[in-house]
């Protein structure tokens, strides 16, 4: 980039909004994804007969009903994969846009008390 | 004048962004992202400890219990969620913040261009405008820090002297090929991490600038 960046595009960028219901989908489709082929990817590899297929992670049906290491659970879990992303996101996006408001009125009510 | 003083100077006329509010911007959003990452993770920890007493009772913390490694004094009981959750803001705060630094730093005076969906209000406070994300500035920043992190806790279990014990760390290798309990296998896995994170962030950063592109056109 050659053109000089002012002072009040930084200013921007800093103050900026987090686009809320963006950021819930793009977390809850990273959610999906994630819980998707981290069962997949227990489903792919070779165990011997009778061998418990993903023990440890199967322990995850404690919170999410009716989730199992099976391909039938890598659906269940990439449909809670995303609720539990979109809600994280949601809350990240939330929390950060609120947490910049009042960031900027302590600043505006600091900036007025030093201007009297 | 040295050399550095004189590159800086050098590259401030040809680019004159004013760095000091430049760094000023990226040290408050950090703290910012800090707070943001501190609070949430703090607040998942407190329910997820009550969550597991409310369910299994006496027999709770079979794996939620195993943070008590890093998170010295934690327990799966009601004063443990409060030591879990502070531990979680001290962690995850510090993580986030540090993961913005770098973010901030790798974007450099190309922020107003990369953040900004729209053109720069000539009202920033009062009137924000949306703001974008950099998949290969945010890849950077959060891999570099998670792969650190996976580095970090594989030494810690190596150096408290519990790293045959640690099975559960070791099922990390179920998805991070060449993963061991062990120094070298720390470094191994920290690098493939990165990866596994830089592509995360990419495509977090696709889907999110597409949505703010599709709603804010």
């Amino acid at each position: 980039m050659n053109r000089p960046v002012k002072d009040h595009e930084i200013l921007s960028a800093v103050f900026a909004k987090m686009d809320v219901p963006a950021l819930s989908i793009a977390v809850g489709i990273l959610g999906a994804l994630l819980l998707f082929l981290a069962t997949a990817i227990l489903l792919l590899q070779t165990v011997p007969e009778d061998y418990p297929v993903g023990p440890h992670l199967s322990a995850l049906a404690d919170y999410l009903p009716g989730y199992s290491v099976s391909w039938g659970g890598t659906l269940v879990g990439a449909v809670y994969g995303f609720l539990g992303g979109a809600i994280a996101g949601f809350a990240a996006a939330v929390y950060w846009n609120i947490a910049h408001y009042v960031a900027l009125g302590v600043m505006l009510i600091s900036s007025a008390e030093l201007a009297d | 004048m040295g050399n550095y003083q004189q590159m800086q100077s050098a590259n401030h006329k040809l680019n004159p962004v004013n760095l000091k509010l430049l760094r000023a911007a990226i040290r408050f959003n950090s703290l910012m992202l800090g707070l943001t990452g501190g609070t949430l993770s703090a607040i998942v920890i407190y329910f997820a400890t009550h969550m597991s007493i409310a369910k299994w009772g006496a027999d709770s913390g079979n794996y939620l219990g195993l943070l008590a490694v890093f998170f010295p004094g934690y327990s799966v009981t009601a004063s443990g969620a409060w030591v879990g959750a502070f531990w979680a803001f001290v962690y995850v705060g510090l993580i986030s913040s540090l993961s913005y630094r770098l973010y901030g730093r790798v974007l450099g005076t190309r922020i107003a261009d990369i953040l900004l969906s729209t053109q720069p209000s000539d009202n920033p406070v009062l009137k924000p405008t949306i703001l974008r994300l950099h998949g290969v500035s945010l890849g950077l920043a959060v891999g570099a820090v998670a792969g650190l992190g996976l580095f970090c806790s594989t030494a810690w279990l190596v150096i408290r002297g519990t790293a045959a014990e640690s099975v559960h760390a070791a099922l990390l290798a179920n998805y991070i090929p060449g993963y061991t309990v062990s120094i070298f296998g720390g470094l191994v896995g920290g690098l493939e991490l990165f990866v596994f994170v830089f592509v995360a962030s990419l495509l977090l950063a696709a889907v999110y600038n597409k949505i703010v592109e599709v709603r804010h056109k």
